[in-house]
């Protein structure tokens, strides 16, 4: 027996595994809920794009107090690392924060400050995976339960990409809402979940499998789609759909067949979609969001009412050579959403598409001379019309080192969960509140399961 | 058929033994009938074994970048035991001396050189276990040309994999060593330069380094049983050390800089923080010698006075896993190695890796434990001795038995194999010997020490969604295989087969397959498709895929060489592109 074998086992008494078989059942009234008609200014569409910052953003340093007081907090802990405070990209919030201060952005962020000042931007205070709130002495004397394996960033990831990371079958949200609503897309060859960044756990869904596409759209496969090729094609699909007692070969066949099945579909609906004119950087995240940009602007041949997107960017790891590469990073991040932001205003779906970051961790306040470490908490951002914008959310935790938020080292300690950040987004989404607590099983543990960023759902 | 053939033994026999089984009707046993007709004399069996041709292919697509009909008769003839001596004999095949001779020839040396230098070993080293042990290495022990902090460094990077190369068979807390105390090494988890404490300015040790040796190269996050099983308690996993830990080995592994700093003010910041690269300014030849050197202490950088939590665990020497404060940066991090090395969880936590990579996704806990049990004591009271566990892992039963397919076991064959394969037994050749094949990432998700992070190309422990799942199979290269990769893969395996051949004209560089040997029995579809499942799937392909592809060809003129090469060339790529062949078993 191995590890998977014996958890599956051990949990299998637990709530969290008889959920798992609930919510099969209750997939009919959701879809009853979805279908009674939730049409956004009169479009049917709606999607959630997913910006993964793979290996822990320093986002301590991307959103940055700037008022006197509060700053000399942060620079005290940041040293070396800190962010000059003339250099912060001042915001105009429409609420006070939390702590009272005034806060600004990373100087590469100007496209991030627009959004934020136009009121298309919310950005949502020190987020971390939790199981239930949690003070610093709690933390310290062990008597509230925190996930398992904090500060790696496998493990992390996969704590921001599932409520469910207790478990042995790990699921990700945005694949347990495609199970709830990829029956409304006509469409029901083509997944609802699509990844420029490859595979994830955030898309995978109990029935649902994400799709994956490149920067450049769906792959063919040259040596079997020809006229004089047909001969080989056909034998080619009899070896791939031959019966398989080998459950790697079967899942091998299933691939390539999903994939060329796909194919032909994604790409000619790709080539039939007005031209965008919107300009993206090209950065790997711009070409990524724009492909994003590409296909939902496909949607009406593709027939796609409901998507989940998935992009990711790797470097974030900034253990050094952190001041250049982070400001690159962020760079590369502003313009990137700024860029999908307008692409989203060309075609008129500015209210029905709402992106967001999720990352490992943020990282330590402390440094270790040019980088920084693993920390718990981070602050995050959520772009589109349908989000009440320009103001902060969430507590903003206090930077003072070894002081109330610090686990040690500079470890922020979340004062806000996972589980309630998606369950906002997922509720606008069209998650049914009743069913809220079969896909976030912890968010009952929280005071607010909704923080209230996003505009109610209609 | 009277073809020329690579062994003569072949033409001698195959004919006619094709021909008599047709004739008696015996086409529907033929993989298992006729597996030995291509050898059937010529030498004495060795005892231990490979019994037949499918037995030796099979052995050497795990423990090589894939079988040759020349290596197969080889094997076959001398035997596991004398194939293993001499494996372990042969002299390594080196990046770094590849490089340097590019170098010497005026040619700027990048990446693309070092991705060169490793297709020469893989395709046309005969060091062939030491190198695929290497690149199995390469994947544990990772470091990435896509990090900035190392992508300058072609050299370095080369001289840190030869040093896999070197230790394929060595023992690992040398190699753990060697690999802590590389600059690449240093660089890519940032260990390099990483300082004592600074209260004043806030700095602690980098953690870098510290918990990726621990978490991926040697220990894992969890308690493990001897064979590789999870320890639980209350049914829970035990995590195998904490954050104290990590804060604990980050103090050790502080102090570290380039070799031969220049101290002559007697190591002032300034000295600690801008001491150069090599002992001569650049660009003089030997500027960057220090890539190539191992990190040298400086004292006043290590974090002497702090006491460090190294792991605890039954019988460490260390009482309680403590490492007192006081010591010297060297002496401590050799202690810390020590202490990381003898955690009871290196055994299984590496056996099970290198299953993975040359074996099987899924093995047992008995095949993780009798591999496990050779790392901890190779016979002669030595920890640690990867010649012996590499042989363990080879030659243990499980590996050596051919899975039945309902057994689920085997693996999704890496990408990159599947190229060094076809390259390897079709004996892809170029103009001037230099494989120019520097972004192999684009059609194949992989390329040596190409990896997006530290976490490999996949994880260990990946699952793909739906059934796998269900039937609880890990399938960590089914992580790449996106629909994206589904394509290239194929697109690429394809691209060498139906143009780039020898006699296709084109431009020399090119990496061309020789179809000769096919095209010699293109006039008998069954001696075609045995020929190539013979060196693909050793023969394990089934009776009905068989017949497939034999009618396939049967349907394909062979009236002039165009029709020939077509029959040779699909019978490659259908093979290449069937999921019979994508899962190695």
């Amino acid at each position: 027996m191995n590890r998977r074998e014996l958890l599956r086992k051990t949990l299998c008494a637990t709530a969290g595994s008889a959920m798992f078989t609930a919510l099969g059942g209750k997939l009919q009234l959701a879809h009853a809920a979805v279908k009674s008609g939730r049409v956004l200014d009169g479009v049917d569409y709606r999607a959630l794009v997913c910006v993964f910052l793979y290996g822990g953003n320093d986002s301590f340093n991307m959103l940055v107090p700037r008022d006197t007081p509060h700053y000399n907090v942060y620079a005290t802990g940041r040293g070396g690392l800190a962010i000059p405070q003339g250099d912060l990209l001042p915001l105009t919030s429409l609420n006070a924060a939390s702590d009272g201060g005034l806060y600004g952005l990373h100087p590469s962020m100007a496209g991030l400050q627009g959004l934020f000042g136009s009121g298309r931007a919310a950005l949502v205070s020190n987020v971390g995976p939790l199981l239930a709130p949690i003070t610093k002495t709690q933390y310290q004397n062990g008597s509230v339960p925190v996930p398992a394996q904090l500060f790696s960033h496998s493990d992390q990831q996969v704590l921001w990409q599932t409520p469910q990371a207790a478990t042995a079958n790990r699921r990700g949200w945005g694949g347990r809402l495609a199970d709830l609503f990829s029956s409304t897309n006509p469409n029901q060859q083509l997944s609802m979940n699509i990844s420029l960044a490859g595979e994830n756990i955030f898309q995978a869904g109990e029935s649902v499998v994400p799709y994956f596409v490149s920067t450049d759209g769906a792959e063919g496969f040259n040596f079997v789609t020809q006229p004089w090729e047909q001969e080989r094609r056909q034998t080619f699909l009899a070896l791939r759909d031959a019966s398989y007692a080998h459950p790697l070969q079967r899942q091998y066949a299933s691939v390539v067949r999903r994939a060329m099945d796909n194919e032909v579909m994604v790409n000619a609906a790709l080539s039939g979609a007005a031209p965008l004119t919107t300009a993206f950087p090209d950065t790997y995240l711009g070409r990524q969001l724009r492909m994003v940009a590409r296909l939902i602007s496909a949607r009406g041949a593709l027939q796609m009412q409901r998507q989940i997107f998935f992009v990711g960017v790797g470097g974030y790891d900034t253990h050094d050579n952190q001041l250049t590469d982070h400001t690159n990073l962020l760079a590369e991040l502003s313009g990137g959403l700024q860029a999908f932001y307008s692409a989203t205003v060309e075609m008129g779906l500015e209210d029905s598409i709402t992106s967001f970051t999720a990352s490992d961790f943020g990282r330590t306040l402390s440094i270790n001379g040019d980088g920084t470490d693993h920390g718990w908490g981070g602050h995050q951002i959520v772009v589109g019309g349908a989000v009440r914008g320009q103001r902060y959310y969430g507590q903003f935790p206090n930077l003072t080192v070894e002081g109330p938020d610090d686990a040690g080292w500079g470890q922020i300690i979340p004062t806000t969960s996972v589980d309630q950040y998606a369950a906002t987004l997922a509720r606008w989404y069209g998650l049914p509140d009743s069913d809220r607590s079969m896909v976030f099983p912890n968010l009952g543990n929280f005071a607010t399961p909704d923080l209230g960023f996003m505009n109610p759902p209609v | 058929m009277n073809t020329e053939r690579p062994s003569s033994r072949w033409s001698a026999a195959s004919g006619w033994t094709r021909q008599a089984l047709l004739a008696l009707g015996m086409l529907s046993a033929w993989p298992a009938l006729a597996q030995d007709f291509l050898f059937s004399s010529g030498f004495d069996e060795p005892p231990e074994g490979p019994h037949t041709a499918a037995e030796a292919a099979r052995f050497l697509t795990q423990a090589t970048f894939g079988p040759t009909f020349e290596e197969i008769e080889h094997l076959r003839s001398i035997g596991y035991n004398a194939w293993f001596a001499e494996q372990l004999a042969a002299p390594s095949t080196l990046h770094l001396p590849y490089l340097y001779n590019l170098q010497s020839q005026g040619i700027e040396v990048y990446q693309n050189a070092r991705q060169e230098a490793w297709w020469n070993g893989a395709l046309a080293g005969q060091d062939q276990l030491r190198q695929r042990v290497a690149y199995a290495l390469s994947q544990i022990l990772v470091v990435s040309d896509q990090s900035g902090a190392i992508e300058g460094t072609p050299k370095g990077m080369a001289h840190y994999y030869d040093l896999l190369v070197a230790q394929a068979f060595g023992n690992y807390r040398q190699l753990l060593e060697d690999v802590t105390l590389h600059p690449v090494m240093g660089n890519y988890l940032s260990m390099f330069k990483n300082q004592k404490p600074d209260p004043v300015e806030n700095i602690r040790p980098d953690e870098n380094y510290a918990r990726e040796i621990m978490q991926l190269f040697s220990v894992g996050l969890i308690q493990l049983n001897a064979d590789g099983t999870p320890v639980l308690v209350n049914g829970l996993p035990v995590p195998s050390y904490d954050q104290t830990t990590i804060r604990g080995f980050a103090h050790v592994f502080t102090g570290w800089n380039w070799a031969n700093c220049p101290r002559t003010n007697g190591g002032q910041p300034w000295e600690w923080q801008w001491c150069p690269i090599g002992p001569v300014p650049w660009p003089e030849p030997g500027w960057d010698i220090g890539w190539e050197l191992p990190m040298q202490e400086w004292e006043s950088y290590h974090a002497v006075d702090d006491t460090k939590q190294l792991l605890s665990y039954p019988g460490v020497s260390l009482p309680g896993g403590v490492l007192p404060a006081g010591g010297l940066a060297r002496g401590n991090l050799e202690l810390a190695l020590d202490n990381v090395f003898g955690h009871p969880n290196v055994g299984p936590f590496l056996s099970y890796r290198l299953i993975q990579r040359l074996v099987s996704s899924n093995p047992s806990p008995q095949y993780v434990g009798r591999v496990a049990a050779v790392f901890n004591n190779n016979g002669q009271g030595v920890r640690g001795d990867l010649g012996a566990t590499v042989r363990a892992v080879l030659m243990d039963p499980e590996a050596r038995q051919l899975a039945t397919p309902a057994s689920g076991r085997g693996k999704l064959r890496e990408p990159l194999l599947r190229v060094t394969q076809a390259w390897r037994a079709l004996h892809a050749s170029t103009g001037d010997g230099r494989y120019r094949a520097w972004n192999p990432e684009y059609s194949l998700a992989q390329a040596a020490l190409r990896s997006p992070t530290v976490f490999n190309f996949y994880l260990p422990d990946f699952q793909p969604t739906g059934e796998l799942s269900n039937l609880n199979l890990v399938a960590p290269e089914f992580q790449i295989m996106t629909d994206t990769y589904a394509a290239r893969v194929l697109n690429g395996l394809g691209g060498n087969v139906y143009w780039s051949w020898i006699g296709n004209g084109g431009d020399p560089e090119d990496i061309r397959v020789n179809l000769a040997p096919g095209m010699a029995l293109a006039n008998n579809p069954s001696a075609l498709v045995d020929y190539y499942s013979l060196l693909f799937t050793y023969r394990s392909m089934s009776e009905s895929m068989f017949q497939t592809l034999v009618n396939h060809v049967s349907n394909i003129s062979a009236g002039n060489d165009d029709g020939r090469r077509r029959r040779v060339q699909d019978t490659i790529w259908l093979i290449q592109s069937s999921p019979e062949y994508a899962i190695e078993r």
